[in-house]
């Protein structure tokens, strides 16, 4: 959305009080007209931003880096040294610094983002202490320790005022920035994106995301805005040295304060800037210059009470009742939601090969899982896969999906321009149209069941508008537009399968993978699911069912592949395949054969 | 060469130092799978603990191991008592948080009530050396050293041999398993925060002598502790001793060959390198061991 699309909304509530909100942090300290109000808010407006870029990586991506002051220092250090050798104006020197710092971000974040948790956090430590060491090793050109003074050019061409004033437009200008970037990712597709690998990276590749790529474009972009409020924060400071620059402290601080605010909230990091930083200045007032490390002591003491009693943070805990409060005042409303037309139908020759597997093999260790394992499915087809449990029919569809490489043997799949291709990664299947749901349902538990359904539908729907009414569309097909605002985690488990199969759906394959859609289910949903199928198939969807519910995959199946052990032991008529000897030697052992004199 | 061999044996006595630290580190990771951001903090509580015990009460620097090992170890179990078991089911980034949020407390609060002064103890035997053929070894690092295997070896003991030991064992390796066979579990993580912490408060008193206390002294060490748990395979004692030695050595050969103030970025590019590459640890004792 552009900033004219926002700009016309601006008579809705929560628009115009937003703003109203924000304005205050010029107009507050403009009215007390102190140098050290006009600093404290500097500094609310520096670590406000500061925390709102940081929250787009750490937040909404949930990649918790405490090494984030690396780009405030490139960004400081750049624009300084250009100004110093090279007479560059720091409003060019910070792109310099914006640029170097997405290629660092670029390669530290390509190798880490492999890593999970807290030993992502731990190598983000790791990166920040070796460029703060390389900076202080290479004083000839840092400055090193001693620090580097930024040459006093007064002026806006030089960033460098008289009139503290000054400072705080410019950083007002950069916090506006951040928030809107930080609120047009929110409200986009790569902000669905960021949210879904954050709750789930398997079910979110099955959704066709590049989960590598969204969250190095989500560091880039964090790193960018980073690094021009460090430019500018040089330039206020007119000091800089590694240890401040590239502060493990600092780096901490603008996470806290997102923490406390709101992790991957857009308002939530300037709302724990504006929570605590008043709070340690006001103690330090009380306590004087003696109580040096207050302000650290106050932060930590908060952050260690949020996460004991508002994990939430500020906006988690009373942002609904906030907004539900703002949506009250008068205003113009949002639309309503629309639903999308009906479903395209899948077009292709009826029949035709979409999909072959030949001579899978998949080796765990010592134990073969798949052996040897040919499938051809046909478009139009409902394909149930059957087998006793650990047959190996939920690695078929892993090595058909692209979560599982094969040990040996291809995978083919039907390409748009009409040849066979073999895609490698579970996004590149997904994008040709390779739908999946899983066994152990993965839902984006956070997110509602709408919002589940549009991280699918955003593959074919770039706009968020158009992605909601597609999946509004689904909602109603699966029967789940009753539920559509309520939270996934919250479902039960047959609203949560359906959940699986409408988010698939939503990408609106050519091919169906189902695994177990129905197990654990009632009889009244059981036939719902049928239903449902029969309905996906009509549009000209292929099917293939995993199932262990033998009535209801007898009843929608036109072939059958049984597997037992790894091979496939029997395909064809599911009456055929019922009778078939060695199908019920694999289910009811040899005995029970012997028994009954087949 | 013969400060080659000097040099790794430096290392081998400051890794002797890593490996107390990253031990404790280690046992509150592989039993309680938190990382346990605080640690640091927790010697820098102990080494000013062991200044004031010095000071103010005459014990000697390495009689107060004993009083800080019991202290420490009551702050743990404390710590994990009231600020991590309520967190266990949270999502992973309010653990990392609340320890983080420590951290930064208790720092800021050694820095309000001591200031940002250096405080030592007076130790003179600490700093002796003595001679072993042509090389010279200080008596610090020596007690350091049989300290550490003497940690090692009585942990290995008391996980095998006891059935404390046992109950930590299992929960490590299936907290609801354990559960269920009758082991109190959140006793068991009180306990093993406790005996991490513990660990610290033994490097404490061992260190004091030789590095001087300041508020952000934890940082210092245990960085390297982080560096030393993750080559060791996260979840391994003897992974982290091992890993230590090998800190240690680097250390102490990149200080004198590359440049004193490189030799951090030296092992930080290991630790990067192993945390990306190997993330089971150099040895392979990463995941089931333990």
């Amino acid at each position: 959305m552009t900033p004219l699309r926002l700009l016309s909304r601006i008579t809705e509530p929560r628009v115009y009080v937003s703003l109203a909100a924000l304005s205050l942090l010029l107009i507050v300290p403009w009215l007390i007209d102190s140098s050290f109000a006009v600093h404290i808010f500097v500094t609310i407006c520096v670590f406000g931003a500061l925390s709102t870029a940081w929250n787009i990586v750490g937040g909404y991506a949930g990649q918790l880096s405490l090494g984030h002051t690396i780009f405030y220092g490139l960004g400081g250090y750049t624009t300084a040294l250009l100004i110093k050798h090279y007479e560059l104006t720091p409003w060019l020197g910070m792109w310099a610094g914006a640029l170097l710092s997405v290629l660092v971000a670029l390669g530290i974040g390509f190798p880490s983002f492999r890593l999970r948790g807290p030993f992502f956090s731990l190598a983000t430590i790791a990166f920040l202490e070796v460029i703060r060491l390389l900076a202080i090793h290479f004083h000839g050109f840092t400055g090193g320790s001693a620090g580097l003074i930024v040459p006093l050019k007064i002026g806006w061409a030089w960033m460098i005022f008289q009139d503290k004033f000054n400072y705080l437009i410019i950083a007002f200008g950069l916090l506006v920035l951040t928030l809107y970037v930080a609120w047009a990712i929110r409200t986009s597709r790569l902000g669905y994106y960021l949210t879904a690998v954050r709750e789930r990276e398997d079910a979110a590749s099955a959704a066709g995301i590049d989960t590598t790529r969204v969250k190095l474009v989500a560091v880039a972009i964090s790193a960018a805005l980073t690094s021009f409020i460090g430019s500018f924060h040089a330039m206020y400071l007119t000091f800089l040295e590694p240890a401040s620059m590239f502060s493990l402290a600092s780096a901490i601080e603008i996470a806290m304060f997102a923490l406390i605010g709101g992790l991957g909230t857009v308002a939530g990091p300037l709302l724990g800037t504006l929570f605590v930083v008043p709070i340690a200045e006001a103690a330090r007032g009380w306590l004087g210059a003696s109580a040096n490390g207050l302000h650290g002591l106050v932060y930590g003491t908060v952050l260690v009470l949020i996460t004991l009693t508002l994990p939430g943070g500020l906006v988690g805990t009373f942002g609904k009742r906030i907004a539900a409060f703002v949506d009250r005042l008068p205003g113009a409303r949002r639309p309503d939601d629309r639903e999308a037309p009906a479903l395209r139908q899948v077009t292709g020759t009826s029949g035709e090969t979409v999909l072959e597997t030949r001579n899978l093999v998949m080796k765990f260790g010592g134990l073969t899982a798949t052996d040897n394992v040919s499938i051809d499915l046909r478009r139009g087809e409902i394909l149930g896969i059957i087998g006793p449990n650990g047959a190996g029919k939920t690695t078929v569809f892993n090595q058909i999906s692209g979560f599982l490489k094969p040990t040996s043997g291809t995978v083919a799949v039907l390409g748009p321009a009409g040849t066979m291709v073999s895609p490698r990664l579970p996004d590149e299947f997904a994008r040709l149209g390779i739908g999946r749901t899983f066994q152990i349902v993965q839902p984006f538990g956070k997110l509602s069941v709408i919002e589940n359904i549009m991280i699918g539908a955003f593959m074919h729907h770039h706009d968020v508008e158009d992605a909601r009414q597609s999946a509004l569309r689904v909602a109603h097909l699966v029967g789940l537009h009753r539920l559509k605002d309520v939270e996934a985690r919250n479902l039960p488990i047959g609203d949560l399968k359906r959940l699986e199969v409408a988010r698939t759906l939503a990408t609106e394959p050519s091919i169906l993978l189902l695994d177990e859609v129905m197990a654990g289910q009632n009889q009244s949903d059981t036939n719902r699911m049928v239903e449902i199928i029969r309905a996906i198939r009509d549009t000209g969807v292929t099917v293939v069912a995993i199932e262990h519910n033998m009535q209801a995959i007898m009843s929608l199946s036109d072939r059958i592949v049984v597997i037992d052990s790894g091979k496939v032991i029997a395909q064809g008529d599911p009456h055929v395949v019922v009778r078939d000897r060695k199908v019920i030697e694999a289910y009811l052992g040899e005995d029970f054969v012997h028994a009954q004199g087949l | 060469m013969d400060v080659t061999v000097q040099l790794i044996l430096n290392g081998i006595m400051l890794g002797a130092m890593y490996a107390i630290i990253a031990v404790g580190l280690t046992l509150i990771f592989g039993i309680v799978r938190v990382v346990n951001f605080a640690h640091g903090e927790f010697l820098m509580i102990g080494m000013y603990a062991v200044y004031l015990l010095t000071t103010r009460l005459g014990f000697h620097p390495y009689a107060t191991a004993v009083p800080v090992v019991i202290l420490l170890f009551a702050l743990g179990a404390l710590v994990q008592r009231f600020i991590i078991q309520p967190l266990l089911n949270a999502d992973e980034h309010i653990q990392i948080f609340a320890t983080v949020g420590l951290s930064t407390a208790l720092i800021n609060g050694a820095l309000m009530a001591f200031g940002a002064d250096l405080y030592a103890v007076e130790a003179p035997i600490a700093r002796q050396t003595v001679p072993l053929g042509p090389l010279n070894i200080l008596v610090g690092h020596m007690v350091i050293f049989v300290a550490a295997l003497g940690l090692v070896a009585g942990l290995h003991l008391f996980m095998q041999k006891t059935a404390l030991g046992r109950a930590i064992r299992a929960t490590a390796q299936n907290r609801y398993a354990a559960q269920l066979m009758g082991v109190k579990v959140e006793t068991i993580y009180v306990i093993s925060f406790g005996l991490g912490a513990a660990c610290v408060g033994l490097a404490s008193a061992l260190i004091m002598p030789l590095y001087p206390a300041t508020p952000t002294i934890g940082t210092y060490f245990v960085l390297t502790a982080f560096v030393v748990v993750v080559l060791g395979g996260m979840r391994s004692m003897y992974g982290a001793f091992f890993g230590a030695m090998i800190i240690g050595i680097v250390d102490s050969l990149s200080g004198y060959y590359i440049a004193p103030d490189l030799k951090e970025v030296v092992y930080f590019a290991i630790f990067i390198l192993i945390l990306i590459f190997k993330p089971t640890g150099l040895f392979g004792f990463g995941r089931g061991t333990e």
